[in-house]
């Protein structure tokens, strides 16, 4: 019973993270590492909490969390592919504005410091029918099942045909890989790339929606708490491929849902959060020095 | 399927092409025919490359006529020209070495069975078989599936030619095409070649081998100095006969001036080879001796290892082999101990490696000598003695130059070379390793450059000169030594009487 | 006299967007923006107290702005000095409370030097990586910040947690290990004083000696710096050292002189900042100087101006943010220069 409690909560974890993976995989393919994964998934909750109370609806919410996830992803593109901005400034320097920028409101609109709870606002809904929680193992994890969860591993599972055999699947893979090649056959490649990182904000805008309308239905400027970086290094870990990055993703969704047991075991939970960090940092050594291998042979 | 491309011909008559004050073509004349081979034979400078941009669309000629199948035609960009049925394979292949080589073929251009615009999905069987069909008429054998970073060279460019036959090119233009590969591959790519003609295409084939044009062609142009100066049907002509229009006529104010006898031998290479890396090129039993007081050239057809000689002779590239100087040896030391020995270096690349054009005049010229006294002084930097060393050696060679804080980009190319010579031979050097030294360099300049050549060599220097100028070569050297797919092929002695030899050396290899 | 212009230009440009950008925040809630830039000025320096406050919060600043300038000149491209920093502050307060209090003084040089090797070592890792692998700086250095982070929460929530007071702290330092205050009750102490000297010593290491020379040529163009025989990776380990040091003694700085005790938050984007700091000030002494009194003015005023006028503190976020975005914006002509042979196929 416990562990299948772990089973669902390692899932309900991973959603935002492999969301946010997607979408910054997406950018990566098309040569635009995204450092501001955060900033739009911190964007994304506060939209998604706002919305939902106005409105009532979590699709609305969701969908508002993705747009505005996706407009700040557009601009933070443009400023890159236009203006020659360095991506890696501009993400950091994203993650400080937008960060100010929800502050700025929550404190001056909504008169309060960190945290925003506004009433009525509509949780993500299971999907299955009750009933499912004594199906052995997965039980409790089908029982929570939300359909943004859905949404992410249907996203999981259909991008490697996307990217492997749709026209722009291919451009998106000949831009990141030879942009000047793909400009010679005639595709426009600051587009591809800013449609690409517009993607990126898309995805997680909807992770922020997931993290603030999962169970909470609230705001709070802690609330994602990394988890973009951490969608950065599975997406690192996972070469860019959508299946191995998914795993990272679980592994890392695992991780954290394992953090109270593992700390009751006596193991350090702050040391095990950097376990991600740690895998990318080797698997980066890793891949270089198998890349200097093969140039000089 | 598709019909491979019916017959077609494009014709070029009188173009000329000027960029400021420089006439790049003055009169070129030059016309493909369906099912033919034509080859287009010159110098590094001759205006083969300008002729190709021209014809290609890149850029329009000032003067002279472009006739596709005896239409005359306007090409204002590349598709201009590709939708007219001329298509160029280029030296560098426009590949994605991440994509499958069925991917590449169709970037751009991608069959869908149902269009939702981009979000379509691409058809790969008929890609396929729209690939394999070309493939099978041309005679390619071609993994379709193979990652092109993983494919070889040869592949490469068979893929970038079905991709123009795709396109419905009818006329193909060959920039150099065998300049990448090996001599098996060559085999490979002149059947299929052959193939082409065979089935009607046009092809203009751009090469500096001479060896290559008997075997393939059937017909050839000389181009010098702008100018088509020779056509003929490579049947009814000789090796020789092309070779001398190629080089003919180019000496004009060449005299090569007493050289004093070399003294004792100063730098020996003996059996230098060097692996590929990253696609340069590999080098294999290169030895060589230059004496003191001499001028040793290296001619060659560019990229024939010239750059690579050089580097692994500075440090920046690992090599085996015994390199001596002075009876020290130097293999397995860095670039900063061989400079400490006494190797100079000019960069062929001043742009980017002779020269940090973004940074000031003062510190381009002071660079490599900034841990030596009197400007580095207990480990501390003497900003006064390096302002006072930095003037002294721009005034030895006269450089012109506004403040020593300018960014070197400033000043001309001239200038900037004579920067370069003025910072190499400071240190009073034993060995000037000078790679194109003249290359971008005005005509004043040129004749200074070459004096301090001299200067340095009659200090009792030796000089390893490498020049794509054949006139510079003969002009300066006592002995000029010519490489070929990596090798030195021969040495020649009183260069400036033994022109043809050199030529057909570097054209034809060590056969010749 | 263009080449000036241009490059007054490349500074003034980020702050002015800045400052147009906070303009509108504070005009679209109804604030006077002139008044309260006005009072945001007026509490950063309008009398001794409040400037020593402002100096107080730009001392950090100092040396992470530093400690980026560093690798920034010489073309490595080192996120990580918020690491060094937090990993310095914290092996400096670990010899600060460990260590008998009978050294005395002597525990301050002890820190220092604790800071320095720690932040040191920190760096050098990925220095190292970079130099004899190409493993990129970028993605190395901002894991380890976030390694850092959890190495040192584990530490302050474990082996180092004090045992009197609750959770997320190491006992205090000793007193005599402490900072002196330059001017009580304002907490401004003598790391700003460091900070300055680490400023000084900086600029006389790119001007006045052959390293620093090399660095700069090696940030400029390394296939030159390579061609006259300056040793690449060497001078990339090198600056990667420097900026740990120089992070690790601001790590110290701000244990020993401000906060006295480790605990989480220890570096609330000290990194960062400096970071912004650098990239506005171009890499040059007196800039950073100036930058890190404008960005410390701009955390203590806005503390301020949050207690009276009741505008968020966010407001500062937003203008370093912007600072950021624009200033690399301009940046960018100079970045291009940093030309690698990474991966060409």
């Amino acid at each position: 019973m416990q562990f299948e409690h772990l089973i669902a909560s390692a899932i309900m974890l991973t959603t935002p993270i492999l969301l946010a993976a997607m979408g910054g995989l997406i950018n990566r393919r098309a040569g635009i590492v995204n450092i501001g994964l955060e900033a739009k998934m911190l964007a994304g909750a506060f939209v998604a909490v706002i919305v939902s109370s106005a409105t009532g609806s979590w699709i609305i919410a969701s969908l508002a969390a993705a747009l505005a996830g996706a407009a700040i992803g557009w601009l933070f593109s443009l400023s890159i592919t236009r203006a020659g901005a360095n991506m890696i400034v501009a993400g950091l320097g994203l993650n400080i504005l937008v960060a100010g920028v929800l502050g700025f409101i929550l404190s001056w609109v909504y008169r309060s410091s960190g945290t925003l709870r506004l009433p009525d606002v509509a949780l993500l809904p299971k999907i299955l029918p009750s009933g499912l929680e004594f199906v052995p193992l997965v039980g409790p994890a089908l029982a929570m099942l939300d359909p943004l969860t859905l949404l992410a591993w249907m996203t999981t599972g259909a991008l490697p045909f996307v990217l492997a055999s749709t026209r722009i699947g291919l451009w998106i893979r000949a831009t990141g890989n030879a942009s000047e090649m793909a400009r010679s056959v005639g595709l426009q490649h600051l587009t591809i790339q800013d449609f690409t990182t517009a993607c990126a904000g898309f995805f997680s805008g909807l992770a922020g929606a997931h993290l603030a309308l999962v169970s909470l239905g609230l705001f709070n400027e802690g609330l994602t708490s990394g988890r973009g970086f951490i969608a950065l290094a599975a997406f690192y870990f996972g070469r860019d491929r959508p299946i191995t990055t998914a795993f990272a993703c679980m592994l890392f969704g695992a991780l954290e849902a394992a953090q109270i047991r593992l700390q009751l075991e006596g193991l350090p939970p702050k040391l095990i959060g950097t376990l991600p960090y740690v895998m990318v940092l080797i698997a980066l050594v890793v891949v270089s020095i198998q890349a200097q291998r093969k140039s000089s042979t | 399927m598709r019909a491979l491309p019916s017959p077609a011909g494009l014709q070029a008559v009188g173009l000329r092409k000027i960029y400021g004050s420089v006439v790049a073509n003055r009169n070129m004349s030059i016309a493909t025919q369906a099912g033919s081979i034509h080859a287009v034979v010159g110098e590094n400078g001759a205006g083969k490359s300008t002729l190709m941009r021209l014809l290609q669309g890149v850029e329009r000629p000032d003067g002279g006529e472009i006739f596709v199948d005896g239409v005359r035609v306007d090409f204002t960009n590349p598709g201009d020209a590709l939708r007219h049925g001329i298509g160029m394979v280029h030296q560098e292949f426009m590949i994605a070495p991440d994509l499958s080589l069925l991917e590449n073929l169709v970037l751009g251009e991608e069959p869908v069975k149902r269009s939702w615009g981009p979000l379509s999905w691409i058809d790969w069987p008929t890609a396929r078989t729209q690939g394999q069909a070309l493939a099978d008429q041309i005679g390619a054998l071609i993994d379709w599936d193979q990652r092109a970073a993983n494919a070889p060279v040869h592949i490469l460019q068979f893929v970038e030619i079905i991709r123009l036959l795709r396109r419905g090119c009818r006329t193909l233009i060959l920039d150099e095409p065998t300049a990448v590969l090996a001599p098996v591959q060559v085999d490979e790519l002149f059947a299929l070649l052959r193939n082409l003609r065979t089935q009607g295409t046009a092809l203009l084939f751009i090469s500096h081998k001479i060896g290559e044009v008997m075997a393939l062609a059937d017909e050839v142009t000389v181009i010098r100095q702008g100018e088509t100066v020779f056509h003929s049907s490579v049947a009814e002509c000789t090796a020789d006969e092309i070779s001398r229009h190629i080089v003919n006529g180019e000496l004009h104010h060449v005299a090569n001036d007493e050289a004093p006898q070399p003294q004792s031998e100063l730098l020996s290479i003996a059996s230098l080879n060097a692996r590929s890396v990253n696609r340069s090129h590999t080098l294999h039993n290169i030895s060589l001796t230059i004496g003191s007081g001499e001028i040793l050239g290296i001619a060659g057809v560019a990229g024939n290892g010239q750059n690579e000689l050089v580097e692994c002779l500075v440090g920046l590239r690992p090599s085996s082999g015994l390199v001596t100087l002075n009876g020290i040896a130097l293999s397995a030391l860095n670039p900063s101990q061989r400079r400490r020995h006494g190797i100079a270096y000019i960069s062929a690349d001043r742009r980017h490696e002779g020269l940090s054009m973004q940074a000031s005049i003062e510190t381009n010229v002071v660079a490599g000598s900034h841990r030596t006294s009197p400007i580095s002084h207990g480990g501390w930097l003497n900003r006064a003695a390096m302002r006072k060393i930095a003037k002294d050696r721009l005034q030895a060679l006269d450089v012109k130059y506004d403040r020593p804080s300018d960014p070197v980009s400033t000043l001309s190319g001239g200038n900037q070379q004579k920067l370069v010579f003025a910072r190499e031979i400071a240190t009073s050097p034993q060995v000037l390793i000078a790679s194109q030294p003249t290359r971008g360099v005005d005509l004043n300049g040129i004749a200074a450059i070459h004096q301090l050549i001299r200067d340095f060599r009659d200090g009792g220097g030796a000089v390893l000169l490498i020049s794509e100028e054949l006139d510079e070569l003969i002009a300066l050297s006592t002995r000029v030594a010519v490489i070929a797919d990596g090798t030195i092929v021969g040495t020649v002695k009183a260069p400036a009487s033994n022109l043809p030899l050199i030529g057909r050396m570097m054209l034809q290899g060590a056969a010749a | 006299m263009v080449n000036v212009l241009v490059r007054s230009l490349d500074i003034v440009l980020p702050l002015l967007v800045a400052f147009s950008i906070a303009a509108i925040v504070l005009l679209t809630i109804g604030e006077n923006p002139v008044e309260i830039l006005t009072l945001m000025a007026t509490e950063a320096f309008g009398n001794v107290r409040r400037f020593a406050a402002t100096l107080s919060a730009s001392t950090p600043l100092l040396f992470t702005a530093v400690a980026t300038a560093i690798c920034f000149r010489s073309g490595v491209f080192n996120v990580g000095v918020d690491g060094a920093f937090v990993l310095g502050g914290l092996a400096a307060i670990f010899i600060a409370f460990k260590l008998p209090a009978s050294l005395g003084a002597g525990l301050i040089p002890l820190a220092f030097i604790a800071a320095a090797v720690t932040g040191g070592f920190w760096l050098w890792l990925p220095g190292v990586l970079l130099a004899k692998y190409e493993a990129d700086e970028v993605v190395s250095t901002l894991m380890l910040n976030f390694i850092a982070a959890g190495i040192s929460g584990y530490l302050v929530n474990g082996p180092l947690l004090s045992p009197q007071s609750g959770n997320n702290v190491t006992p205090l330092i000793h007193e005599t290990a402490e900072l002196e205050r330059l001017m009580p009750p304002s907490t401004l102490h003598a790391g700003f004083i460091i900070g300055l000297l680490c400023i000084i010593a900086y600029w006389i290491w790119c001007r006045n000696t052959p390293s620093g020379f090399e660095g700069a040529v090696v940030g400029q163009n390394p296939r030159f710096a390579r061609a006259v025989g300056i040793s690449v990776p060497a001078i990339i380990i090198l600056v990667m050292v420097f900026s740990g040091v120089i992070a690790g003694f601001g790590g110290a700085s701000h244990g020993l002189g401000q906060m006295h005790r480790f605990s989480d938050g220890f570096s609330p984007g000290y990194g960062f900042t400096g970071m912004a700091v650098a990239l506005l000030a171009r890499n040059h002494p007196i800039g950073i100087l100036f930058g890190a009194v404008l960005f410390g003015a701009l955390a203590s005023a806005g503390t301020t101006i949050q207690l009276f006028s009741n505008i968020p503190l966010d407001l500062v976020n937003i203008i370093q943010g912007t600072v950021m975005i624009f200033a690399v914006i301009e940046a960018a002509r100079l970045m291009k220069n940093r030309r690698r042979q990474t991966h060409a196929v």
